[in-house]
């Protein structure tokens, strides 16, 4: 006797595991690339008016990958271009291996893309839409059905997905967006600001699908002006200014420890600092909260004992990490 | 109490499962927007309401036939010169202002919600190029006219047939009809088909386009006329007949079924008329499709 | 204590007021006020939030109660109309325009004389050196900033945001939120509604929540949280020896669960009285001589605080 039990929808997102995804490579007509997912090599486009990217090389692994984007149009004519949709002024992209300009039809069969805008068939049903995408995508009718059911159970939409997506809320908009990247099953899909619009609960939620698509195995490239989603779901952060590179690599090595310990006591924060400073520790009160510079880990215990030796509460300690957004401000202001 | 003995469980999780199957390239993604237009003009998976105008057209559109075939039948008895023809095949292949509205009607409907409702891009992240979606679309519209078209005749001919003294007879003394009827009408449709997707896709308005298609027409034909004279069966006809975008493949169905111009057309007696009718048709055909393939190019829009 | 619903010095009253389309009522008898500083206006699609915006700029008529922009009605006093500002979300901006001509055009409508307003107003928001090209060849966030420019360009004491930092990319958004927090801080009544709860936090003292028209919760966020007193909170603790540690904390009164999460890589501690599990810590830390690397409440943050109120 089994019981064949759908797996929950994803809730809390904070858990999101930052490993890089599961093995799947680019499958390239039978022999398995095991290569970068992009390679990006001296990529310009010039607009009359505009550059909008300006001799990138970057080379992207496989997994969840924050695209953010400064003063210009980048992620956009990115997008368009990793798409085969337009052509480069110069420079080549290579998606799993395939070279863009060589073959384009080659590449799309192995992408999705969630635009930003809407772009969904108002008078149909979400059901019909996806399955119809899924077909566009290659896959016989009958496949295309049944994926389509699987992917719209995976991005949470039940019943609804039998009514016109013209009565839909932005978030079950914006899940079938999604739905219809997915249902090709590709090995990249290209997400547009994929949290605009919906309120923080959906944020939350469309987060935690796009981090679970991780683990399946699909890579991501996330365009987004929010970097705390970067921050939270990706695994490797690519930060475009004025379409030149200005930061890529894992986000954990992007996020330093400073070396710095942020202690709240509440409002006893004052005698803390007097206390640490007399054991010849660096520490200042600021903004309620008591920062201390440590040498070394054990020296926390020092900070510990300290603390429960003046029987103050700890709500919270915790070493300061910089936030992208730090990263980005410094990586930017050095580039104007 | 079962006899069978129930051992172990399990619990299987779905999770994702990654498409393992057959994946069709260009070829079936095309083919698939071909069907998933046909879908959308027909109504078919949509609600009943948008059914109601196409099939309500084809209707109207079979009605000669039904008429001629009652009429036939009534008058079976008679002698063959008292039998009264509504129609011939050749007239049935013809430009109804039904077969008109519902090209207006149709054409619009398969391209203008993509562009309004901003689903190309969607579509072009696919492995479909812009030859193919113009492709599909032309097809779905070619066939569906194609098929509004040939109905008719199949109820005309199966019913004059049935009417007849000798089924048979008729049948082996109308050969010709079998292949001239689906080639005209099949030229007649892929010419509609390419001049009605070419001029919705200049807009994204459906109503905007209908009326641009009916237009296009009515003022090519009026022109035509007046360009024409009125008395083109005494004096001969005029090159400018040509203009007329609405009645041009008529002229080709008459060298289909006749092997010449018609004299009671409005070519008649032009030099070299069949070759001008069939030039103009060529190059109106080419004229649709590169304006279509200039709109769905995609490379740098 | 005062009412957290209801600001000192209140510039916008909000006094029972209800609005109905139809069947749809999209604010219920609702009560607050608003003064100087920024106050985050937060509530799920579909809370209310725009109507009360437009509520209190007078482009709505309400069906019951009263609004008062320092005491006088928007919907009968035209004169309140120079003291405010709405930059609604959606609006379009006339797309021939350049900004500069763009934001002097509203300075002409509103009948500001001085000439150098628009300029200021866009320096302001860091426009100045786009101020001479056509707003259709700017980027979303660009066009954000212009209309913050032109709502500037009036100098009004109260200023209503529907997702001002909509579009814009990392750097503008930092620079649009120190911004309203200066013009918050010059006395001005700032109300910004947003969905991007951790920038409200950066940005806003004081925020109020509605959630289906009505008032869900008021005041700065750690004071609500706090209210919300019978809800147990989360607190994360990673150690050298977690395990030990848990030992010795699961004797605690104060502690009401105690969970090994994998993925965070410590414990998590449940409990209903946040003080007294803090006070407990170290030393039980200590006399098990188990390292503290991290502690920390996990529903600290306005987010998981709306998580509560909204569920």
């Amino acid at each position: 006797m089994f019981i064949a039990r759908p797996q929950p929808p994803a809730s809390s997102l904070s858990v999101a595991p930052r490993s890089h995804a599961g093995a799947r490579s680019c499958q390239t007509g039978g022999l398995v690339d095991d290569g970068p997912l992009l390679r990006i090599e001296g990529l310009t486009k010039r607009y009359p008016g505009a550059t909008a990217l300006d001799d990138l090389t970057v080379e992207l692994p496989r997994g969840r990958i924050g695209l953010v984007g400064a003063n210009g149009a980048g992620k956009t004519t990115t997008f368009r271009l990793l798409l085969g949709l337009t052509h480069p002024t110069d420079g080549s992209v290579e998606v799993c291996g395939i070279d863009v300009a060589r073959d384009p039809v080659g590449v799309r069969s192995r992408l999705g893309y969630m635009p930003e805008h809407d772009c969904l068939p108002l008078d149909q049903t979400a059901a019909d839409v996806v399955s119809t995408f899924g077909e566009l995508s290659g896959l016989p009718a009958r496949a295309a059905r049944q994926r389509a059911s699987d992917i719209l159970d995976l991005v949470g939409l039940d019943e609804a997905r039998f009514r016109p997506i013209g009565g839909f809320s932005t978030g079950m908009r914006q899940r079938t967006k999604l739905a219809q990247a997915l249902v090709g099953d590709p090995e990249l899909v290209l997400l547009d600001e994929p949290t605009a619009g919906l309120d923080p609960l959906g944020r939350e939620d469309m987060l935690a699908l796009v981090a679970r698509l991780g683990s399946f195995g699909i890579s991501v490239l996330m365009a987004t002006h929010l970097l705390d989603d970067v921050q939270r779901v990706c695994d490797y952060v690519v930060m475009i200014d004025s379409g030149r590179l200005v930061v890529s690599g894992a986000t954990e090595s992007l996020l330093e420890r400073t070396g710095v310990v942020t202690v709240d006591v509440g409002p006893g924060g004052n005698a803390l600092v007097t206390a640490l400073q007399q054991h010849a520790m660096p520490a200042v009160a600021a903004d309620g909260v008591v920062e201390v510079t440590i040498d070394g880990d054990e020296q926390l215990d020092l900070v510990r004992d300290v603390i429960a030796e003046l029987e103050l509460p700890l709500y919270r300690l915790s070493t300061r990490l910089t936030s992208l957004d730090e990263v980005f401000l410094r990586r930017a202001e050095h580039t104007t | 109490m079962s006899a069978v003995e129930v051992r172990g469980g399990a619990v299987y999780d779905r999770g994702y499962r990654p498409y393992e199957g057959r994946r069709g390239r260009r070829g079936a993604a095309t083919f698939a927007l071909y069907k998933a237009s046909i879908r959308r003009a027909l109504g078919i998976r949509r609600s009943w309401r948008q059914k109601v105008a196409p099939f309500l057209l084809l209707g109207i559109v079979t009605i000669p036939a039904i008429v001629n075939v009652g009429i036939g039948y009534v008058t079976r008895n008679r002698s063959l010169l008292d039998r009264i023809q509504i129609i011939t095949y050749r007239d049935y292949v013809g430009v109804s202002s039904a077969l008109l509205l519902f090209v207006a009607l149709v054409a619009p409907d398969v391209v203008c919600p993509d562009r309004r409702q901003h689903v190309l891009p969607l579509m072009f992240a696919r492995p479909l190029t812009g030859v193919d979606y113009v492709a599909a679309k032309v097809a779905a519209i070619a066939s569906i006219v194609f098929a509004f078209s040939f109905l008719p005749q199949v109820v005309l001919f199966v019913g004059n047939m049935l009417v007849s003294d000798s089924a048979l007879n008729y049948f082996t003394g109308h050969l010709d009809v079998l292949w001239k009827v689906p080639l005209s009408v099949a030229l007649l449709a892929l010419y509609y088909a390419v001049v009605g997707v070419a001029v919705s896709s200049l807009t994204d308005r459906r109503i905007v386009a209908g009326a641009t298609v009916i237009g296009l027409f009515l003022i090519t034909s009026i022109a035509a006329g007046v360009l024409v004279g009125n008395n083109f069966r005494f004096e001969g006809g005029s090159p400018a007949a040509v203009i007329n975008v609405l009645a041009l493949p008529l002229y080709l169905r008459d060298l289909v079924f006749l092997g010449h111009i018609d004299p009671a057309s409005p070519l008649n007696g032009v030099t070299n008329g069949g070759l001008l009718a069939i030039a103009t048709y060529v190059a109106v055909l080419l004229a649709g499709m590169g304006v279509l393939l200039r709109r769905y190019r995609w490379v740098e829009r | 204590m005062p009412d957290p619903a209801f600001a000192e010095e209140a510039t916008v009253e909000v006094t029972d007021v209800s609005v109905w389309f139809g069947a749809k009522v999209a604010l219920s008898e609702l009560s607050c006020s608003f003064g100087p500083g920024v106050t985050g206006l937060l509530g799920p699609n579909g809370a209310g939030k725009t109507t009360l915006m437009r509520a209190i700029t007078g482009l709505l008529g309400v069906n019951q109660g009263s609004v008062r922009i320092e005491g006088r009605d928007p919907r009968r006093d035209r004169g309140v109309h120079s003291r405010m500002s709405l930059v609604p979300e959606d609006e379009a901006v006339s797309a021939a325009l350049t900004a500069r001509q763009f934001v002097r055009y509203i300075a002409d409508l509103r009948r500001i004389t001085d000439r150098n307003a628009p300029d200021d107003a866009l320096r302001t928001v860091g426009m100045l050196d786009a101020a001479d090209r056509r707003v259709d060849t700017f980027s979303k966030g660009m066009r954000q900033r212009t209309k913050v420019a032109a709502a500037l360009v009036t100098n009004p004491q109260v200023m209503v945001l529907d997702e001002p930092l909509n579009g814009a990319d990392p750097l503008q958004r930092l620079r649009l939120i120190e911004l309203f927090k200066q013009l918050g801080a010059q006395g001005r009544t700032v109300i910004v509604s947003s969905h991007i709860l951790n920038e409200v936090e950066r940005l806003a003292e004081r925020v109020i929540v509605l959630v289906h028209g009505r008032l869900a919760a008021a005041g700065g966020h750690h004071a609500i949280r706090d209210a919300m007193n019978d809800r147990p909170r989360h607190v994360l603790i990673r150690s050298d020896d977690a395990r030990r540690l848990a030992g010795a904390l699961i004797t605690l009164e104060s502690v009401a669960g105690v969970t090994f999460d994998t993925a965070r890589d410590g414990l998590v501690i449940q409990t209903v009285q946040a003080r007294e599990l803090a006070t407990a810590l170290p030393r039980l830390a200590r006399d098990t001589s188990s390292r503290l690397i991290e502690v920390r409440a996990l529903d600290d943050s306005l987010e998981s605080l709306f998580r509560e109120l909204v569920r």
